[in-house]
């Protein structure tokens, strides 16, 4: 709702969207100077947009899932490549615990140039948002030991010939690399939460055929039955959640008239009058994967701790939402 | 061979159970980006294509002395990019690659007879097309994409251009008889056999896109010609449907 007219001193009278478009700092100010403080687009402060998440509608992909987080529509799709163990430069250890790593099996890409919002056209390369995407999506895959190096890996166990001779090893023949691709339709903020949830979805639907290694063709084969068709067992369940904190603070005024307020799933609108953002990633209900903070110094101890509170609660909501 | 089946002849069925002249599922939903001047998503069967319309913008090109002397008109900018789970293999397309430049010009062309230009001199329209899923008929979904997507950002046009492929079984000479005319071929029907993309108002026997790159029997063309404007018709229909459909939830949305 706008301000109140009662309380605000009589002043020239804006339609709200006009007042938006001209001054969205103080648009957003006056929201939130309510009491109980609430957002333009009525949410609460800590609030986030409930997700909807649809798996299984790309066909040609081995996984696939549409999340829509408000405005914020973003498609990921899981596809996997058969990579031979002989193209790789030295075939690591089937023990090695960065097995996944050293191989780059798992490679996202986060497409933003789709005309998603008027600050990404289509056309153009990817900007330094889509690149950081990309990353953060890298990095969290990675290092929260999601999947499985065991489900990746394609073994041939050669048949004994001679009764003498031992049972042998089972050796890995080839390798799934699972390509991620992750297609923003639409972007009203908060993009990171959107593509790592639709991530998510997607490797949770994720179906790989089974694939064996055939010794007369010396290739892969893989069975075309669809009973055949295996999932990825998942080792983790990261859920992350984005604040953007707006903050008064001006370098003319003094740093203690300065007022904050921590804002939970921003959209774009938000976003662009916030210089401070918090991301929290959390495993469970005890494991934090990851905090990042960027810019500005309005966020201190103790509201870094409410964010990670508060995303312990959207850890158990998004939980249940994952298919 | 998809149709050498011996269930065809006697069934009359294609692989996906449809009959020779029926079409596959359309759907569509119009303005699905608030930041696109005008926007659709449209399926055909399992083709899934988005397009996005910005524009009409001002033109990026500067005439010198001698633009009073030529076209003053808008054109009409398409730039196609395929997802890359779109197809079967994962393949990134290289930004110049012919067919895809190919694609762009026969979409730009057919717009640039279709729309009135003249009523936006020294502008562009920039259509943008987001291939998401391919399983035939690629050429005919974009265009239908590209009408409801001007549509929807109210770029005044002659009348809305719909488009279907039409395909004909025999391949061989002597087998009049047994021609069938299919109607929407998916991917498998395209790689096997002859078809064409047609594309038209809808209204009387115009003829506004036709792309046939296969060959095929002199005597089939004209049969195909007319099952597929009977099609273009019936497509039509279906956009008509759409369109007023996304017309009605506004007005609800503005009136309520």
């Amino acid at each position: 709702m706008a301000a109140d007219t009662s309380t605000a001193p009589a002043s020239l009278a804006f339609p709200r969207a006009t007042f938006a478009k001209l001054t969205p700092g103080p648009f957003l100010h006056a929201h939130l100077k309510q009491s109980p403080p609430i957002r333009p687009s009525g949410r609460t402060l800590i609030e986030c947009r409930e997700p909807q998440i649809t798996t299984g509608s790309l066909t040609h992909s081995h996984g696939s899932a549409v999340v829509r987080l408000g405005d914020t529509t973003v498609v990921c799709s899981a596809q996997g490549e058969i990579l031979n163990a002989s193209d790789t430069p030295s075939p690591p250890d089937a023990d090695d615990g960065d097995l996944l790593e050293t191989l780059g099996l798992l490679v996202p890409n986060v497409e933003l140039s789709t005309g998603c919002s008027p600050a990404h056209l289509p056309g153009n390369p990817p900007s330094t948002l889509a690149q950081s995407l990309s990353w953060k999506v890298r990095t969290l895959l990675y290092g929260s030991d999601l999947v499985n190096p065991k489900d990746l890996q394609i073994t041939f166990t050669a048949p004994k010939i001679d009764e003498e001779d031992d049972a042998s090893v089972p050796e890995v023949k080839a390798y799934w690399t699972l390509y991620l691709d992750i297609m923003f339709i639409s972007l009203d903020g908060n993009p990171f939460d959107a593509a790592w949830l639709a991530v998510m979805a997607a490797l949770r639907t994720t179906r790989l055929p089974k694939a064996s290694w055939d010794a007369d063709t010396e290739a892969v084969v893989c069975s075309p039955a669809l009973e055949d068709y295996s999932r990825l067992t998942l080792q983790a369940t990261p859920v992350t959640a984005t604040f953007a904190v707006f903050s008064t603070a001006n370098p003319l005024k003094q740093r203690s008239e300065a007022e904050s307020w921590v804002l939970a799933d921003p959209d774009t609108s938000e976003e662009d009058v916030c210089r401070e953002a918090v991301t929290v990633v959390l495993d469970g209900s005890n494991r934090v994967l990851g905090v990042e903070k960027a810019g500005g110094r309005a966020v201190g101890k103790e509201s870094v701790r409410e964010c990670v509170e508060l995303t312990f609660g959207r850890w158990k909501d998004v939980n249940a939402m994952l298919p | 061979m998809p149709l050498d089946t011996s269930t065809y002849s006697l069934a009359r069925l294609r692989l996906d159970g449809r009959r020779a002249h029926e079409l596959r599922r359309l759907s569509a939903q119009l303005h699905t980006q608030a930041a696109a001047d005008g926007s659709a998503y449209f399926e055909q069967g399992n083709t899934k294509v988005i397009c996005t319309v910005a524009g009409p913008s001002e033109s990026k090109r500067r005439g010198g002395a001698n633009s009073s002397e030529q076209n003053q008109d808008a054109t009409v900018e398409v730039e196609v990019n395929f997802a890359g789970f779109s197809g079967t293999d994962r393949r990134k397309r290289a930004r110049g690659d012919k067919r895809t430049a190919e694609l762009a010009h026969t979409i730009s062309s057919a717009f640039t007879s279709t729309l009135l230009l003249h009523l936006y001199p020294h502008s562009t329209i920039t259509l943008t097309l987001h291939i998401l899923s391919q399983s035939g008929s690629l050429l005919a979904t974009c265009l239908n994409a590209s009408t409801l997507a001007l549509i929807d950002a109210g770029i005044p046009m002659l009348a809305p251009l719909a488009a279907v492929t039409v395909a004909t079984t025999a391949a061989y000479a002597d087998n009049e008889e047994e021609a069938d005319v299919l109607l929407d071929v998916n991917e498998q029907e395209e790689v096997e056999l002859p078809f064409l993309t047609i594309a038209g108002t809808g209204e009387g026997e115009g003829v506004r896109v036709l792309v046939l790159e296969s060959r095929v029997q002199m005597g089939r063309l004209e049969g195909m010609i007319a099952v597929g404007l009977e099609g273009v018709r019936r497509v039509r229909g279906v956009l008509d449907g759409i369109v007023r459909e996304h017309g009605e939830r506004v007005l609800e949305g503005k009136v309520g």
